[in-house]
C-alpha cells in the first residue's frame, strides 16, 4: 500500500481502472498527499477531456454543395491542357534561352563585322604587299623614271 | 462499398452522397483537433478533395468510413504541424468560472452530465492544459480518455502500432495531469 500510484493513474484512463486499482488508489491517497493532489488532477483532466470531446461542431447544411464546388473548381483546373500547364511552367526558361540566343547572335556576327576594317588597315599598313602595291598612285614612278635615274646616279659617279 | 464504386468510376452524384453521408462523422474528427468552425469546414473540405483524389487507392477491404476517418486525422494533424506555433500553456490565475467548475467536479465522481455554460469553461480549461501536448499524442489522449476509444481504435485511425500509441498515451496523460496540477495548485492558493 506504501507504493505511488501515479504510475496506474499514468497508465490507463480512469473509467478503465480496475476495482483492485481503484481500491488501491483510494487506500493510498487517505495517507499520502502528493498522490491526493494528482488523482485529483488525474479526475479533473479526465472530467476536461470528456467535455473537449463533446463539443463536436456539425456541418452545415451547405456543406455538401460547398464541397462539390470545390471539386468542380479543382476539376476545372486540372482541366487545362498539358501543354498550356507545360508552357506556363517553362515560360521563363525559355524566355532566357531567348535572350541568350539572341546575345549570342549580335557577339558572332554584329561586333565581327565592325572590327574587320581595323584588320585590313593593319594589314595594308604593314604588309609587304601593300608597302609595294598600295602606294598612292602619284607617288609611283614609271619604269622609265626608275631607268633614267638609274643612270643619272651612274653619270654623276663618274 | 457500392458508393465507393460507383465514385471510382466517376458517378458525382455518388461521390455527393458519401459526403453528405460520411461529413458528421469528419467533422467529429475534425472536432477534436480544431474549436472554430471556419477550421473545421477547412479540414472537412480538404478531407473530402482528398478522398476523391484517393478514391483508386480504396480497395473496399475496410468501411468507408475508417478510411475516411484516417485521412481525416492525418489531414487534420498535418493542419496541426504546418501552423506556426501551438499556444503555449500557461499558469495564469484560474477565472471564477474555472474556480468554480473545478470546486464543482472535485465534490463529484465526474460522471455528470455539465451544463452548457460549464462545458465552455471545461472546454476552454482542456485546451489549456492539452496545449502541453503534441498534436498526436493530444489525439492519442482525446480518442482513449474522452471517447472511449481503444488503443486498436486509436492505431487504425493514425496507422500507428498500437504500442505506439499505448506509449503516446500513457506520456499524455501524465502531461496533462501534471499541468491540471499546476493550475490546480495556482487556484487554491
Amino acid at each position: 500500500m506504501n507504493k505511488h500510484i501515479t504510475e496506474i493513474l499514468d497508465n490507463t484512463s480512469l473509467a478503465n481502472l480496475s476495482e483492485n486499482e481503484l481500491t488501491e488508489i483510494h487506500a493510498h491517497v487517505v495517507d499520502c498527499a502528493s498522490c491526493g493532489k494528482a488523482y485529483d488532477a488525474a479526475r479533473m483532466s479526465a472530467a476536461v477531456l470528456k467535455s473537449r470531446t463533446q463539443a463536436v461542431i456539425e456541418p452545415s447544411p451547405f456543406f455538401q454543395t460547398r464541397v462539390m464546388a470545390a471539386l468542380r473548381e479543382q476539376q476545372a483546373a486540372e482541366s487545362v491542357p498539358a501543354m498550356l500547364r507545360l508552357w506556363r511552367s517553362a515560360k521563363a526558361v525559355v524566355a532566357t534561352m531567348a535572350v541568350t540566343t539572341a546575345a549570342l547572335a549580335v557577339v558572332s556576327f554584329v561586333a565581327p563585322a565592325e572590327s574587320t576594317p581595323a584588320t585590313d588597315q593593319t594589314t595594308s599598313v604593314y604588309s609587304a604587299y601593300s608597302v609595294i602595291m598600295d602606294q598612292p598612285a602619284d607617288e609611283q614612278m614609271t619604269y622609265e623614271q626608275v631607268l633614267s635615274t638609274i643612270y643619272e646616279d651612274d653619270d654623276e659617279a663618274r | 462499398m457500392d458508393l465507393a464504386r460507383q465514385a471510382q468510376a466517376g458517378d458525382e452524384s455518388a461521390f455527393a452522397e458519401i459526403v453528405r453521408r460520411y461529413s458528421p462523422r469528419v467533422f467529429r474528427v475534425a472536432s477534436r483537433f480544431f474549436r472554430q468552425r471556419s477550421l473545421v469546414e477547412e479540414a472537412a473540405q480538404e478531407v473530402f478533395l482528398k478522398a476523391y483524389t484517393q478514391l483508386g487507392s480504396f480497395e473496399g477491404r475496410g468501411s468507408i468510413e475508417g478510411w475516411l476517418t484516417r485521412i481525416a486525422t492525418n489531414t487534420c494533424l498535418n493542419m496541426l504541424r504546418s501552423a506556426k506555433r501551438r499556444p503555449e500553456f500557461t499558469v495564469s490565475d484560474l477565472s471564477d468560472d474555472e474556480q468554480n467548475w473545478l470546486e464543482q467536479q472535485s465534490g463529484t465522481d465526474g460522471s455528470k452530465q455539465p451544463s452548457v455554460e460549464n462545458s465552455v469553461v471545461a472546454t476552454d480549461l482542456a485546451d489549456r492544459v492539452l496545449s502541453v501536448l503534441s498534436p498526436e499524442d493530444q489525439q492519442a489522449l482525446l480518442m482513449i480518455d474522452g471517447e472511449d476509444a481503444s488503443i486498436k481504435e486509436v492505431a487504425e485511425a493514425t496507422g500507428w502500432s498500437e504500442s505506439k500509441v499505448k506509449v503516446r498515451a500513457f506520456r499524455a496523460r501524465r502531461k496533462v495531469r501534471e499541468a491540471m496540477e499546476k493550475l490546480l495548485g495556482r487556484g487554491s492558493k
